[in-house]
C-alpha cells in the first residue's frame, strides 16, 4: 500500500554461485550435511584423545597388578611358594604389559577398537573386564539413570516456576531451601533415609539390587522387588539432584522475566501458564539441556558413594573393587565407558540443538 | 484524513489526576503528577516530551504494565471499549483485564527492542493471541495473517520467519500488523519509530496513518521526536516534568505554541541552512 516501501526479504544468492560439482560443492549445498561430517569427525579426534589419554594416566600409577594377582591367589588357595618366572610372563602377556609402554597402547588400542576386549579383569579372573563391566552397567543406567532424568524434569519445572513466582513466600521457601540444601552430600541424604525407612520403620531394604530370594528374571514380583530396592538409592539422588536443577533453571529464569518479550506476553493478555512455558522457559531451558548431557558422565562414576553404601551391584562399586585390587582394565574399562557416553551425549545433543533453537546456526 | 467520522467528541479514554511514582531508598519519585487527558475516538493523539519527562511512564501505567518500584498513587482512567461497559483501567484485575488486554486495549512497542519472541515464528505470535481472544477465527487464520502482513507491505512468508531473520524496520512493521490484528479500541504505540533509520521512520509513519484509515483505531503514540507528531498526530500533548504543559491540536501548537517549553522542543527540530554552532 505504500509505494515506496521496500517490504523486500533479503535473498541468499551465495547458492547459486557456488560451484555446481565436486565433494567441496555438494558440502556447499548441503551446509547441515557439511556441519554433521565436521562435528562427527570431531567426536572421533575427542574420544581418540580422551582414551589415549585415560590409558597412559593409569599406567602411570605405581604398583604391579601381576605382583597382587599372584598374591591374590597365594591368599586364596594358600599358594606359599614362589610364582615362576614363566607364570609371571604368561600373566603380563594376558593383562598386556609386555614391551614398551607405546607397545602396550598400540595393542590395547588394537584389541578395543577391533574386538571391543578390554582385556581380562583381576577382580574376577578370567573373565573379561568388558563382562565384569557389562554385568553392573544395567543396574547403574537403571538406578543412576532413572534418577538423573526424573530429577532433571523435576527441577526443571519447579525451578521455572520458582523464578516465575519470584518474590512470593513459596518461592523464596523453595529458593532458600535449595541453596541451603544442595550441596550435601547424596550419601548423607541416604544415610539419613536409610536410618528413617530402613532402621527406624523397617518399610525398606538398605541394600542390594533386589530380594536374593527371587530368581532374576521377567517377572513381576523380580521388578517389583528392584524397584522396591531401588527407592532409597534413588530417592536420595533425585532429592539433592532436584534441588541443584532448581536453583540453576531458576538462575536461568530470572534474567529471561526481564526481557521485553515477556512484557509483551503480558501485554497481549496471554494466560500465565502459556507465558511460563512458550515465553520464559522456552528461552531459558537449552543451557540446561547442554548440563544434562554432561552430567550423564557423573552417572558413571559420580555416584560411587551411594552405590557402595547401598551395596548396590552398579559399575560405582565395580570401580571401587577394582581401585582397591589394583584391575587396571577394570578401571580403564569404566574410564572408557564415561568417555565414551559423555562425548556421545554431547554429540546427539549438539546435533540436536538447532532444532530446539531456530537461532542456533552452526553453519554459516 | 483527519477526519474521522462518526462521533469525534466521544472518549475513549478519560483520564482524570494520573499520578505514578517511583519508590527508591531515598523517597518517591514522581514520574506523573496529576495528568488530566482525553483520548477522543479515532484520532491520534501524539504525546511529546524529552527523556525523563515521564510519557513512558504514563503509557505503561495506562497498558497496567508498570512494575515495582513503580506505583500508581491516584487518578483515574475510564475506559470507553466499543460495545463493552465503560472500566476504569485503574481498578480491574485479573482475568478481567486480561480479557480486555488486545481486543480492546494494544500495545505497540518500540521494534528495536527485543518485544517479539526469538524462538517463535512470526506466525505463532499472531496465532497465540487471536486464538487468546478470538478463538472464533481459528479457520481464518490462514488469509488473517498473510492480509495483516500485506496491510503493513511484508510478504507472506515473513509469517515463517523468525523475529532475527527480519530487518529493525520489518520487526517494528510486524509489531504494528499483530497491534491491529484485533482491531483494538485504542493502541499506544511507545517510541514507534525510534531507532529506525530515517526512510524507514516515513514509512513507519506512513503505515501507521494508514491503519487508522483502514482500522479506525484510536492510537496514541509517545515519541520524543516532535517530526512524528508534526507528520501523524491530529492532536499533541507536550509532557515535562511528570505534568502536561500544553494540549492542542498539532497545527495550532505548532504554529502558536503557549507554553515556553513546547516553543523549545519545536525549536529542536533541526531544519537546513540553520546549523548548530
Amino acid at each position: 500500500m505504500t509505494a515506496d516501501a521496500p517490504p523486500v526479504v533479503a535473498v541468499d544468492k551465495s547458492q547459486d554461485s557456488a560451484p555446481s560439482r565436486g565433494v567441496r560443492a555438494w558440502l556447499s549445498r548441503h551446509p547441515l550435511a557439511a556441519y554433521a561430517i565436521r562435528r562427527v569427525g570431531i567426536y572421533f579426534v575427542e574420544l581418540w584423545g580422551a582414551l589415549t589419554i585415560a590409558f597412559f594416566f593409569f599406567r602411570l600409577i605405581p604398583g604391579d597388578p601381576v605382583q597382587t594377582l599372584i598374591q591374590t591367589l597365594q591368599q586364596n588357595y594358600m599358594y606359599n611358594q614362589q610364582a615362576s618366572t614363566e607364570l609371571i610372563a604368561r600373566y603380563q602377556q594376558e593383562f598386556g604389559l609386555t614391551g614398551n609402554m607405546f607397545s602396550q597402547y598400540l595393542k590395547y588400542m588394537e584389541k578395543l577398537v577391533l574386538h571391543g576386549d578390554l582385556g581380562p579383569s583381576l577382580i574376577n579372573y578370567p573373565t573379561p573386564a568388558q563382562d565384569v563391566i557389562l554385568r553392573a552397567l544395567p543396574w547403574t543406567i537403571g538406578l543412576l539413570g532413572i534418577s538423573a532424568v526424573l530429577s532433571w524434569i523435576l527441577g526443571v519445572i519447579l525451578g521455572a516456576i520458582a523464578g516465575w513466582r519470584r518474590g512470593k513466600l513459596g518461592s523464596a521457601i523453595a529458593t532458600n531451601l535449595s541453596i541451603a540444601l544442595s550441596h550435601v552430600p547424596y550419601f548423607f541424604v541416604a544415610l539419613i533415609l536409610v536410618y528413617i525407612f530402613a532402621y527406624s520403620m523397617g518399610v525398606l531394604p538398605a541394600r542390594s539390587a533386589y530380594d536374593s530370594n527371587i530368581s532374576p528374571g521377567i517377572s513381576l514380583e523380580f521388578i517389583g522387588s528392584v524397584l522396591k530396592y531401588g527407592l532409597l538409592p534413588g530417592l536420595s539422588i533425585v532429592v539433592i539432584g532436584t534441588l541443584s536443577w532448581i536453583l540453576s533453571t531458576r538462575m536461568l529464569m530470572v534474567p529471561v522475566l526481564g526481557e521485553d518479550y515477556l512484557v509483551y506476553a503480558e501485554a497481549k493478555g496471554l494466560k500465565g501458564w502459556r507465558i511460563l512455558t512458550r515465553y520464559a522457559l522456552r528461552n531459558c531451558y537449552l543451557p540446561q539441556i547442554t548440563a544434562f548431557g554432561i552430567s550423564l558422565g557423573f552417572i558413571f562414576n559420580g555416584n560411587v558413594l551411594v552405590e557402595q553404601l547401598f551395596n548396590y551391584p552398579g559399575l560405582g562399586t565395580t570401580l571401587v573393587t577394582a581401585i582397591q585390587q589394583l584391575d587396571f582394565n577394570t578401571i580403564l574399562g569404566v574410564t572408557d565407558i564415561a568417555i565414551f557416553s559423555v562425548l556421545t551425549a554431547v554429540l546427539l545433543l549438539d546435533l540436536l540443538l538447532p532444532l530446539l533453537d531456530p537461532r542456533v546456526k552452526y553453519w554459516k | 484524513m483527519n477526519n474521522v467520522p462518526g462521533n469525534v467528541s466521544e472518549s475513549v479514554l478519560e483520564i482524570k489526576g494520573l499520578e505514578v511514582v517511583y519508590s527508591t531508598n531515598r523517597g518517591d519519585v514522581k514520574a506523573v503528577r496529576g495528568i488530566d487527558l482525553d483520548v477522543r475516538r479515532g484520532e491520534i493523539l501524539g504525546i511529546a516530551g524529552e527523556s525523563g519527562s515521564g510519557k513512558s511512564t504514563l503509557a505503561v501505567a495506562l497498558l497496567r504494565l508498570l512494575k515495582a518500584p513503580g506505583k500508581v498513587t491516584g487518578g483515574s482512567v475510564l475506559f470507553n471499549p466499543a460495545g463493552r461497559s465503560p472500566v476504569d483501567l485503574l481498578k480491574v484485575h485479573g482475568e478481567e483485564l486480561r480479557v480486555l488486554r488486545w481486543s480492546a486495549l494494544s500495545y505497540l512497542p518500540q521494534g528495536s527492542m527485543s518485544s517479539l519472541n526469538p524462538v517463535m515464528r512470526v506466525e505463532d505470535q499472531f496465532k497465540d493471541v487471536i486464538l487468546e481472544h478470538a478463538p472464533e477465527r481459528k479457520s481464518s487464520l490462514h488469509e488473517m495473517i498473510p492480509r495483516l502482513l500485506a496491510q503493513v507491505g511484508l510478504e507472506p512468508r515473513v509469517a515463517r520467519m523468525y523475529p532475527h531473520e527480519l530487518s529493525g524496520g520489518m520487526k517494528q512493521r510486524v509489531l504494528m500488523a499483530i497491534a491491529v490484528a484485533l482491531e483494538p479500541d485504542l493502541v499506544i504505540a511507545d517510541e514507534p519509530t525510534t531507532a529506525l533509520d530515517v526512510t524507514i521512520q516515513r514509512v513507519i509513519l506512513q503505515s501507521l496513518a494508514d491503519l487508522r484509515t483502514d482500522f479506525g483505531v484510536t492510537l496514541m503514540v509517545i515519541s520524543h521526536d516532535m517530526g512524528v507528531h508534526a507528520q501523524l498526530a491530529d492532536r499533541v500533548a507536550v509532557m515535562y516534568e511528570g505534568q502536561l504543559v500544553e494540549v492542542g491540536d498539532v497545527r495550532q501548537v505548532f504554529k502558536d505554541p503557549q507554553d515556553a517549553y513546547t516553543r523549545q522542543l519545536i525549536e529542536s527540530i533541526p531544519k537546513l541552512g540553520r546549523r548548530a554552532s
